[in-house]
């Protein structure tokens, strides 16, 4: 059927992209020529030893650790609170735990620059970890809402009639109850993180910077096939996620009705 | 119960001071090479109304319409095949491809393009690296996914009875799909009309690597005026007027949807 | 158990990446250069053994021409960095912003050996030196290109680029054609129109410019002698021109010590090491330029060559310089004329 056909041109430009840069990081010369000329490893140990790279590579790790771990929690409570809490306009915050998403990456970007230099945090890191908190709480708050709207309230309370403290419900029946949505929240809130650029390109400076602010600034000043090389790594490392997180999540389940 | 929003609510805070001074500063005067802002005024407004910024503002709308009507035609065939075949197989092999480029983030997107569009591939018959049709490539492949999901979303909830019923009563397949299946996916055209939309009119980096310094949209102004020029005044200014074409942009859609749906 | 793991994973990844990175940053003289080719010679060239030679590492901080000095601007006082790279008569433009000290001569003994031409002021002294002329790649464009006059030939409509951060060279050349010079500029204004329909695209970095000639998008440019030779490096065959008409517009870059900085014995070794005579040597191997010391040797397969001169007097002889002065007063007028009337579409 033709519509197949058109599918298949379609899929092709979604993935022609990708294979470009993959063919291109293993070209032995700086000029980028397809199909390449060669076969050549260099580009990928210039991307391993760039220090540069390896000081972003090391700053992301940091950033993104610390945005879930603080992003996880407030947004688990929050959800729990969404779900259970009596709340007059209900619908407003949950509007409100959203709107992060909402506002140009350009706005907040900028905004917190200048927050963060009337406080005289401009060279610190914990503007950018707050600043990612705010950008990944939205994903760890939709995620884990979906979960405690799933969660029985019977079993919780089956576990505080037979004694146990409201901490320890809390720790052997809700949480593992909320593991998917947790699952899922911690997986959108890293693959956020990582790959966030626009507000962290304001925010960051040479020392603190994470990998797509390193690779951006690579782009602007080089012409050589090393951000192929990074970016075939970068787009293994995501295939591998989300290969990942289909097997176990299903994702199927989670996008579409079926 | 209500207490455990309490952390939430000081993130929350803290993204509002970011907006907050934003806001605050696209009405202080700019006093060129240094940081510190001079009083209340309402230049930086008046000068994004000056004519190459306000050419900016248009463009970013036009580039942003062009890339939704185009998303949402390249997308619906894709969409319409993930929700409706019956191979799993083929469903996973089409979620994965629309997935992961979602995941691998705007730099590696975009530098693609640009080895693409800078005739490393192909030689093409127009320059396209550094002009507008190679930015709006770029930003169409990027808005795709998104809209796929939505529209695929949107797809499959549509009984497939009532096409079943449709077919039945004689109307061949197009008849089916543009008197059927296209209206009832609206829902779904509308919403994902709005997020390609509202991203588009705040995108950066595929202008940015694409556009080589000729082809601006508002958000690389916001970042030449900050980052370059240090001229931060101006910069919230115009950040203000993204934000504010973004929230009308989803207030007025919105209420589309909300009068539809009623 | 598995908690304990994953805590303990946790624990890991939010701390030990501190660590790390706290312990490098601290004793090392950070450099503000221009990006690609320039940053990874001066690192290789310079930085390398002075890092061996003093047990001082070195790190850069890369952008533009005129991105580095917003950002010095706004870092008054309290600098990011320690050394500052940049052209001739924009470092006047850091010195009437009180952004440089002045140079200790005492602890620049190597200064002996560079030119007098060199000593740009008290603030700076210049490292190397190139021209601006016009490089087309025969390959696409088959007329040919032997003076500046020729940019102005219809044929080359839609195939030039020109940088638009300094616009100093082409409006000087139109000055020149129409018998007035940097300080009359407006005397070129007519002939800077009548080019307009010529250019096909401006490029904001070098790397942009590269990217334009190596996708033939722009054949023709108005590009600095070295970023040339190091397209040919990489296998992209184009010519440098030694115009008939005028000369190549001489560029010199040169190297200065930050005010507030707490590095300045740091620095001013490594500006001492920059001009001694083997490093100089190297520069103009690796870099294609002309070095400011007087003992350094230049090879002859590369003597003669557009940009590479052998000593500073042929800075003269053989290239237009223009004053200082002159230049960094008219550069804003110049942008913002040139950014108006020319890229404007």
């Amino acid at each position: 059927m033709s519509l197949r056909l058109v599918v298949l041109a379609l899929a092709a430009f979604l993935t022609v992209p990708t294979v470009v840069v993959i063919a291109v990081s293993f070209n032995p010369t700086a000029i980028l020529s397809f199909p390449p000329a060669g076969f050549s490893l260099r580009w990928y140990v210039n991307v391993l030893t760039y220090p540069q790279f390896q000081r972003a590579a090391l700053n992301t790790v940091l950033v993104t650790a610390w945005a879930v771990a603080l992003a996880l929690p407030i947004g688990t409570l929050a959800a729990l609170a969404l779900e259970r809490a009596r709340l007059r306009g209900r619908n407003l915050w949950a509007a409100a735990l959203l709107s992060p998403l909402v506002v140009p990456g350009v706005a907040a970007g900028l905004g917190f620059l200048i927050l963060a230099s009337s406080l005289g945090l401009l060279r610190s890191r914990s503007v950018l970890i707050a600043a990612h908190v705010a950008l990944v709480l939205p994903f760890v708050v939709r995620s884990v809402w979906v979960s405690v709207k799933n969660l029985d309230p019977a079993l919780e309370r089956a576990a505080a009639s037979l004694g146990a403290t409201p901490w320890r419900v809390f720790r052997r029946v809700t949480l593992p109850l909320l593991r998917p949505g947790l699952f899922a929240g911690a997986l959108f809130a890293v693959v956020v993180s990582v790959n966030e650029f626009v507000v962290s390109l304001f925010i960051s400076t040479r020392v603190t910077e994470i990998l797509p602010v390193a690779m951006f600034t690579y782009v602007v000043n080089y012409t050589d096939p090393t951000i192929a090389a990074l970016s075939t790594l970068f787009i293994l490392a995501t295939f591998l996620a989300v290969w990942v997180a289909d097997r176990y999540l299903g994702l199927g389940r989670v996008f579409l009705q079926h | 119960m209500k207490f455990l929003l309490t952390p939430a609510v000081v993130v929350l805070a803290v993204f509002a001071a970011a907006l907050g001074a934003l806001f605050r500063w696209s009405l202080l005067e700019f006093i060129p090479g240094s940081l510190r802002p001079g009083g209340l005024t309402l230049a930086n407004f008046r000068s994004v109304l000056a004519p190459q910024y306000l050419d900016t503002v248009w463009e970013t709308v036009l580039l942003s319409a062009a890339t939704t009507l185009l998303t949402l035609v390249l997308s619906y065939p894709v969409a319409y095949a993930l929700a409706r075949t019956p191979s799993r197989r083929a469903r996973s092999a089409l979620l994965v491809l629309t997935l992961a480029p979602f995941f691998t983030g705007a730099i590696v997107r975009t530098y693609a393009w640009v080895l693409v569009l800078g005739n490393a591939v192909v030689t093409w018959p127009l320059p396209m690296l550094f002009t507008e049709r190679g930015v709006l490539v770029g930003l169409v492949h990027f808005s795709m996914p998104s809209m796929i999901l939505v529209l695929a979303a949107a797809l499959s909830h549509i009984d497939p009875a009532y096409e079943r019923a449709a077919a039945s009563l004689g109307a061949r397949p197009a008849r089916v799909f543009w008197r059927v299946t296209l209206p009832l996916s609206m829902p779904g055209i509308v919403s994902g009309g709005l997020i390609v939309f509202a991203w588009t009119l705040s995108a950066f980096a595929t202008p940015e690597l694409l556009g080589g310094g000729k082809v601006k949209m508002i958000a690389n102004v916001v970042k030449d005026l900050g980052l370059d020029s240090f001229n931060w005044p101006g910069a919230a200014a115009f950040a203000m007027v993204a934000l504010a074409l973004t929230l009308a942009l989803l207030a007025g859609l919105g209420r589309l949807t909300a009068g539809r749906a009623a | 158990m598995r908690a304990r793991v994953l805590t303990g994973t946790l624990v890991a990844l939010l701390i030990v990446p501190l660590l790390a990175s706290a312990a490098s940053a601290q004793n090392a003289l950070v450099v503000s250069i221009w990006g690609g080719n320039w940053k990874d010679t001066v690192e290789k060239v310079v930085a390398k053994p002075f890092t061996a030679k003093t047990g001082i590492p070195v790190e850069f901080e890369v952008g533009g021409t005129i991105d580095r000095l917003a950002k010095a601007r706004v870092a008054k006082g309290s600098p990011l960095v320690d050394l500052n790279f940049t052209t001739t008569h924009v470092a006047r433009l850091y010195i009437s912003d009180g952004l440089y000290e002045k140079l200790d001569m005492a602890k620049i003994p190597n200064s002996k050996e560079i030119a007098r031409e060199a000593f740009r002021s008290e603030y700076h002294l210049g490292s190397w030196a190139y021209v601006y002329t016009v490089v087309y790649r025969p390959d696409l464009v088959k007329e040919e290109i032997a003076k500046w006059a020729d940019l102005w030939n219809p044929a080359l409509k839609g195939k030039i680029a020109m940088p638009d951060f300094d616009p100093s060279h082409i409006i000087t050349i139109a000055a020149l054609m129409e018998g007035g010079n940097e300080v009359n500029w407006q005397k070129g204004e007519g002939k800077l129109k009548q080019l307009k329909s010529s250019i096909a695209a401006f490029y904001s970095t070098d790397a942009q410019s590269q990217d334009l000639m190596k996708t033939g998008q722009a054949p023709v440019q108005v590009m600095l002698s070295v970023n040339a030779y190091h397209l040919q490096e990489q296998g992209i065959r184009v010519k440098v021109v030694q115009p008939r008409d005028y000369p190549g517009i001489v560029g010199i870059d040169t190297m200065a010590v930050m005010a507030g900085t707490k590095k300045a014995d740091a620095a001013l070794q490594f500006i001492n090491l920059a001009l001694s005579k083997e490093i100089q040597s190297e520069l103009v191997k690796a870099l294609r330029a002309g070095p400011v010391n007087t003992g350094a040797s230049v090879p002859q397969s590369l003597a003669g060559q557009p940009g590479i001169f052998v000593t500073p007097a042929q800075w003269k002889e053989r290239g237009y310089i223009m004053n200082d002065e002159v230049r960094a007063k008219n550069l804003p007028a110049w942008r913002e004329w040139f950014t108006a009337n020319i890229v404007k579409k």
